[in-house]
């Protein structure tokens, strides 16, 4: 009569996909570890549904942050526009010119910091054990290198996890609550801006989940700090992205399924008049228009993180959801045979009863 | 003739308006801009931005440090955050200033003197836009 390897089964999705691979085992109900009385059998259909009503809740609700998410991408469109022109078009004029800034001055990398983005919150998968994952190795890497380095943990998950572990330098752990604001970045940035300036850091790297499509997103490092000063985004091997391009989420209906279509907008730029005067220096113009870049760069690097946890939070639902049918399925089956069986059983009784009072 | 004003954040639009005049916080000093000013772009310092409005009334905002744009009667000013003078509540700002003070004489090393003293001048300057009155004229 033992009921508890079963009931382990809604939560786990490696479960699923195992099942899922061997189809054929599954689907006729040959689930000969089903060993449970009808009442017992009845309690756990009972509470699977419910499970089942739990995780199909859970998947709505990720869903609707998706939205909600996307709707703060949008909103932060007109600025981060705005920017990426002025900053071309500053590019342009000041491009012949010799700029030094503290943002921009490359120094001997003795140390870094390495900023890890995760979530606040669990049941979404390998989502959290991804970026972390991703952190040993860059800390293992660095380690190698014979670097020092630091930590800055963003989000619960993060933050557990670094404080079970003193041994990995630890500079702050951050929280960022719902939908990441100018507020959570700017704290970052300027934990990164003071810890660069100070000198006691010469690299910053900042660690987070790429949002690539519902179902997957990529843990990937970039460097923040120093920023190269044409504005452009580097990771960790030099390879540079376009600034100009910016991305938006979108959340669409395809074929009755929610998807999250991924948009590329490239900025028009337009030619820079020459009439405009610099009121200050152009270093320090540059001095003002960095920080908000660097701002702007950690906030859409929250914002992804973000969509990269609901979407996996919702995907992991799903799955949990897909489980809990199938299990349910299965054990009304092994619940109406053993059912069927115990009247033809007691229907055999009584003929035979009969019979042998005949 | 008439200014047209955005003020431009990563949360928000703050402001999309037109206006008569305004006096923007520069790296160099306050300065004004009417109708038909000369194209520059400036860094703007943490600092309060007066707005004339059409009807000549005066409004204040706070700018936490950007960037402004003034090319052919259009203002595009940048920054992380900013807040209305309207939005701001007068106690709350005096007792953020009065913990921003406490803890700049609390503050111990380079970078955390530095926070501190960041925090201070923004607590200031945000209790200075508040009582700000208005020129009569």
């Amino acid at each position: 009569m033992s009921c508890s390897h079963l009931s382990t089964a809604w939560s786990s999705s490696a479960l699923a996909t195992r099942r899922r691979s061997a189809p054929s085992s599954g689907s006729s109900g040959r689930l000969q570890v089903v060993r449970c009385s009808l009442r017992e059998l009845r309690s756990r259909i009972d509470s699977v549904r419910n499970t089942q009503k739990i995780t199909e809740a859970m998947k709505l609700v990720a869903a609707a942050k998706v939205r909600r998410a996307q709707e703060a991408v949008v909103s932060s469109r007109p600025f981060s526009e705005a920017l990426v022109e002025v900053l071309y078009n500053m590019n342009q004029e000041i491009q012949t010119e010799d700029i030094d800034l503290p943002l921009t001055r490359i120094r001997p990398v003795k140390k870094v910091a390495l900023v890890v983005l995760t979530g606040e919150r669990g049941l979404c998968g390998s989502f959290n054990n991804n970026v972390l994952k991703k952190a040993e190795t860059r800390i293992e890497e660095l380690k190698q290198l014979g670097l020092g380095y630091t930590v800055v943990s963003v989000g619960k998950k993060g933050n557990a996890y670094f404080i079970r572990r003193p041994f990995i330098p630890t500079e702050r752990t951050l929280e960022v609550n719902g939908i990441p604001t100018v507020k959570d970045s700017q704290s970052i940035c300027d934990l990164v801006y003071s810890l660069f300036v100070s000198e006691a850091v010469d690299k910053v790297e900042l660690l987070y989940s790429k949002f690539v499509s519902l179902v997957r997103s990529d843990p990937i490092i970039q460097t923040l700090l120093p920023m190269s000063p044409k504005g452009e985004i580097c990771d960790i091997n030099g390879v540079c992205v376009d600034a100009t391009e910016d991305e938006l989420f979108r959340l669409t209906t395809k074929e009755g399924k929610l998807t999250v279509e991924r948009e590329k907008v490239k900025i028009e730029t337009q030619p820079f008049s020459p009439v405009v005067q610099f009121e200050q220096d152009p270093v320090q113009i540059l001095d003002a228009l960095l920080p908000l870049y660097l701002n702007s760069q950690i906030l859409r690097a929250l914002q992804e993180s973000l969509a990269s946890e609901l979407a996996a939070r919702m995907s992991a639902m799903s799955s949990a959801t897909d489980n809990a049918i199938e299990l349910r399925k299965n054990l009304s089956m092994v619940y109406n045979r053993q059912r069927q069986a115990k009247i033809t059983g007691e229907i055999l009784e009584i003929v035979a009863g009969a019979d042998a009072l005949a | 003739m008439k200014l047209n004003l955005y003020v431009l954040t990563p949360k928000r639009i703050i402001w999309d308006c037109e206006v008569k005049e305004i006096i923007l916080s520069t790296n160099s000093g306050q300065i004004g801009v009417l109708p038909n000013h000369a194209p520059i772009n400036t860094a703007v310092d943490m600092g309060p931005l007066r707005i004339r409005l059409l009807n000549d009334q005066w409004l204040t905002a706070v700018l936490w440090s950007g960037f402004a744009r003034i090319v052919n009667n259009e203002i595009i000013i940048l920054g992380n955050d900013a807040e209305l003078g309207s939005d701001i509540d007068p106690e709350e700002a005096q007792q953020a200033l009065e913990i921003a003070e406490a803890n700049v004489s609390r503050a111990e090393g380079t970078k955390e003197l530095v926070e501190a003293k960041v925090a201070l001048r923004r607590a200031r300057i945000r209790v200075e836009a508040v009582n700000w009155i208005p020129p009569s004229n």
